[in-house]
């Protein structure tokens, strides 16, 4: 994880555990981050980071998550993952 | 218990059942390498184990599991022949599997010896493997989920059902023979991570055998932060569309330890291509439906036999129940016997002479008997499982003692009662290590001496006897010599020398705590230490051990043991007014003595000479300190029950008859009594104790009768 002025780098394959470190870290940042940055290469692990992803821009519209906006995601693991946020 | 703990029970049994079979399948397998099928079979089990292990943390586990799964992957894909030296990896597998399980459940830090080892042949064996082209690489399998991904894109805002739909479609133009094409609903409970479980763990099971894989993750119920939380699952639905080789079955194994509410598998039949079937209570329906239509049809054909019968199996089910949940259903099943016999056996209703009554209560009794009976049945299990196992200790017992052996097995279907079942492996094992170590001659040349095939027998049989069961372990090796027995018994002063002993109580002697008249000690038996204690396990169920032996020819040990723990097979007697019920299994006869063969003992009290053995004569009226006036033992009965120390013969009024009975636990304060082993309620609703005979000793001091 970067935080990089106000662009925030995080890695997809993050554990349980690292999520919810990633959770604390940004509750009390949120207002200060502009984007949310996908690191190259890396895949999810848990959808537990997708649900933090999408509660993230539920609670700040304006946050970029250009990831979350692709829809989708793809791995060799587990193929292609679509997900719907009715926003 | 908690959830999470439930499911990790769960776990814990199932993954000991799947070990339980792999150790037999692998036996199967070693003797019949050709057998892909059964490869299949066991590859499902280790690939079941695998998921399951690294879902509940016991990654040690997992990895093993894992590269072993590899290796019966790159066998079954390829088919080819397995050498002899890998099959003894397997097997060895299959061992170091099992101690890991126990490393893990008894959070041991250290991994069991030959781990590393076996791991590390097995990672060479699939290097050397992979040397030949046979998979795809994975990078191929990426290449087609990005294309599927790009060709089957849809816009975010396109309703879920629309875009599975597509998916559903788009998939079918892709679908060849041996694919099938599948529609998974995941809804996953709220604590569902702290169980362990995550959607893409399940995806990425999937996805191992998955030609195509699709998800749909339905976000609407992720709340803002302020209402998020973290640990909890939020995301309502997932649908999955999968293409995969993968039969229903295999699907399924991947969420064996959700809920049934957490997950629905729908095969999307290309048969009814317009049809999406929903669940597997659709396809349930369905198929009963399509059954009633066969049913019809084959009416039909009757008529004109130009239609077509249509086939459908109607999937069977079953349920796992907690066998205290049936130990309490068996339970209430007697009160309801006893209930329904104190009916039968009023006397104020038998005197009302109406048919109705009598009718109801005959229609009553024949239920009562068939709901007893099917109750029975749900506890009786075959002992085929008990029995493969064996075959297992007859292989590593071989193979350590160096004999060549060959087993026989039958009445593999005989069901016996599971709790019986789970206590009976252990006296099973020592019996047949015995067998081959001790029983079975020396080496090949040993046994071509005395005229025998070079290769040792032995049985292993399972049978009904006169209402018991039996289970017998066979040898034909060199028998039991008597003399030898006899000799270390006075040696050990386990007798003195001038009783006169049958061959059957000689036989007995071996069953001595300390006993062994092996030559030699080996790791397998031999030490005196374990017959005496198949004794007692055996004796804990309710049975006895019987020993034949021929001296050169062979020993048959025979375990006879009653149907069920809850039943007991009674002889119901009478003394002083009070019904005692003595376990037929030990009963020998029953008869009234001739004055001249009772005879009194100073100090030693009362005996009967019977065919030239001396008896003990017990008087239950002295045992139980009943106040009657004392009769000689000719005016009364003698049983003669055999007993752990010889024969005795218990004195009764009266013989009322055998019964079966069910046994209900005493109370503290009559636990105590150790001549007692439980009571019974009768069908007059009179209570009869049972007897426990090898506690029962005579009175030395006999102050009356006799001659």
């Amino acid at each position: 994880m970067q935080f990089d002025g106000d662009v925030l780098t995080i890695g997809l394959d993050m554990s349980m555990e690292e999520i919810r470190e990633f959770e604390q870290f940004v509750r009390p940042r949120l207002d200060y981050i502009e984007t949310i940055e996908i690191e190259e290469g890396t895949h999810l692990r848990s959808s537990s980071l997708l649900s933090l992803l999408v509660s993230l821009k539920r609670t700040r519209p304006e946050l970029g998550i250009p990831f979350l906006n692709q829809g989708l995601t793809a791995s060799t693991a587990y193929g292609t993952l679509h997900w719907m946020c009715h926003d | 218990m908690t959830k999470q703990e439930q499911v990790k029970a769960i776990f814990i049994e199932e993954a000991g059942e799947i070990i339980e079979k792999l150790d037999i399948d692998i036996l199967r397998f070693e003797e019949n390498s050709t057998d892909f099928d059964l490869l299949n079979e066991i590859f499902r089990g280790v690939h079941t184990l695998k998921g399951n292990a690294n879902a509940f943390g016991f990654t040690r586990l997992g990895e093993f599991v894992h590269h072993f799964e590899d290796v019966l992957d790159h066998y079954r894909s390829t088919k080819e022949d397995v050498e002899a030296h890998h099959l003894e990896l397997f097997v060895g597998s299959v061992d170091v599997i099992k101690d890991v399980m126990t490393c893990e459940l008894d959070v041991l830090p250290d991994l069991p010896e030959g781990y590393s080892e076996c791991l590390a042949k097995i990672k060479v064996l699939i290097a050397s493997k992979k040397n030949k082209p046979n998979l795809p690489p994975i990078e191929e399998a990426g290449e087609l989920f990005s294309d599927l991904a790009s060709e089957f894109g849809f816009e975010p805002q396109e309703k879920i059902e629309e875009a599975v739909e597509k998916s559903i479609q788009s998939h079918r133009k892709i679908q060849e023979d041996g694919l099938n094409l599948y529609k998974i609903d995941l809804t996953l409970d709220t604590d569902c991570y702290k169980r362990g479980f995550d959607h893409l763990l399940f995806l990425t099971l999937l996805g191992e055998k998955a030609k195509s894989i699709e998800s749909f993750f339905d976000m609407k119920n992720v709340e803002p932060l302020a209402r998020f939380v973290g640990d909890e699952n939020a995301i309502s639905n997932v649908s999955v569309i999968v293409l995969t080789p993968q039969t229903q079955e295999d699907i399924a194994e991947n969420f064996e330890f959700l809920f049934d509410n957490e997950y629905t598998i729908s095969l999307i039949d290309p048969v009814m291509a317009e049809m999406v079937i929903e669940n597997v209570e659709v396809i349930v329906e369905k198929a009963e439906t399509l059954e009633r239509r066969k049913v019809e049809d084959r009416r039909g054909a009757d008529r004109s036999s130009d239609t077509p019968a249509v086939s459908v199996t109607v999937p069977k089910s079953t349920i796992r129940i907690d066998t205290f949940k049936l130990d309490e259903l068996f339970d209430s099943v007697g009160e309801l016997v006893i209930a329904q016999n104190f009916i039968a056996q009023n006397e104020k209703i038998r005197v009302i002479e109406d048919e109705s009554i009598s009718r109801a209560i005959e229609t009553l009794s024949k239920i009562t008997k068939r709901i007893q009976d099917r109750v029975m049945s749900l506890r009786m299990v075959a002992i085929r499982d008990t029995f493969d196992k064996m075959k297992r200790v007859v292989r590593d017992t071989s193979k350590k003692t160096g004999k060549e052996v060959h087993l026989i097995v039958q009445g593999e279907e005989t069901e016996i009662d599971k709790t019986m079942i789970d206590s009976l492996s252990d006296p099973m094992i020592h019996i047949i290590r015995n067998a081959i170590d001790h029983g079975l001659e020396s080496d090949s040349a040993e046994r071509i001496l005395a005229g025998k095939s070079a290769e040792g027998t032995v049985t292993l049989r399972a049978y009904h006897k006169s209402g018991n069961i039996v289970i017998s372990v066979s040898d034909d090796g060199r028998g039991i010599n008597k003399e030898k027995v006899l000799q270390k018994a006075i040696e050990r002063g386990v007798i003195t020398g001038d009783e006169h002993l049958t061959d059957s109580q000689i036989f007995g002697l071996i069953m001595q705590p300390g006993f062994s008249t092996a030559d030699t000690i080996s790791d397998l038996s031999g030490r005196g230490v374990g017959l005496d204690v198949v004794k007692t396990s055996i004796e804990k169920l309710r049975g006895k051990i019987e020993i034949d032996s021929k001296e050169g020819v062979g020993t048959t040990l025979s375990m006879v043991l009653p149907l069920t723990l809850a039943i007991i097979d009674g002889m119901l007697v009478q003394t002083a007014g009070e019904i005692y019920i003595i376990p037929t299994l030990s009963v020998v006869e029953s008869f009234r003595p001739e004055r001249e063969i009772v005879h009194v003992l100073k100090e030693k009290g009362e005996f009967v000479s019977l065919r030239g053995q001396h008896i003990p004569v017990v008087r239950l009226s002295d045992v139980f300190e009943l106040s009657t006036q004392r009769i000689a033992p000719w005016e009364g009965i003698l049983v003669c029950v055999e007993t752990e120390a010889g024969r005795i013969a218990i004195m009764v009024d009266e013989l009322i008859g055998r019964q079966q009975v069910v046994i209900k636990t005493l109370g503290k304060s009559l636990a105590r009594l150790k001549e007692i082993t439980g009571g019974a309620i009768l069908g007059n609703g009179d209570i009869a104790l049972i007897l426990n005979v090898d506690a029962l000793r005579p009175l030395t001091e006999a102050s009356n009768g006799g001659n």
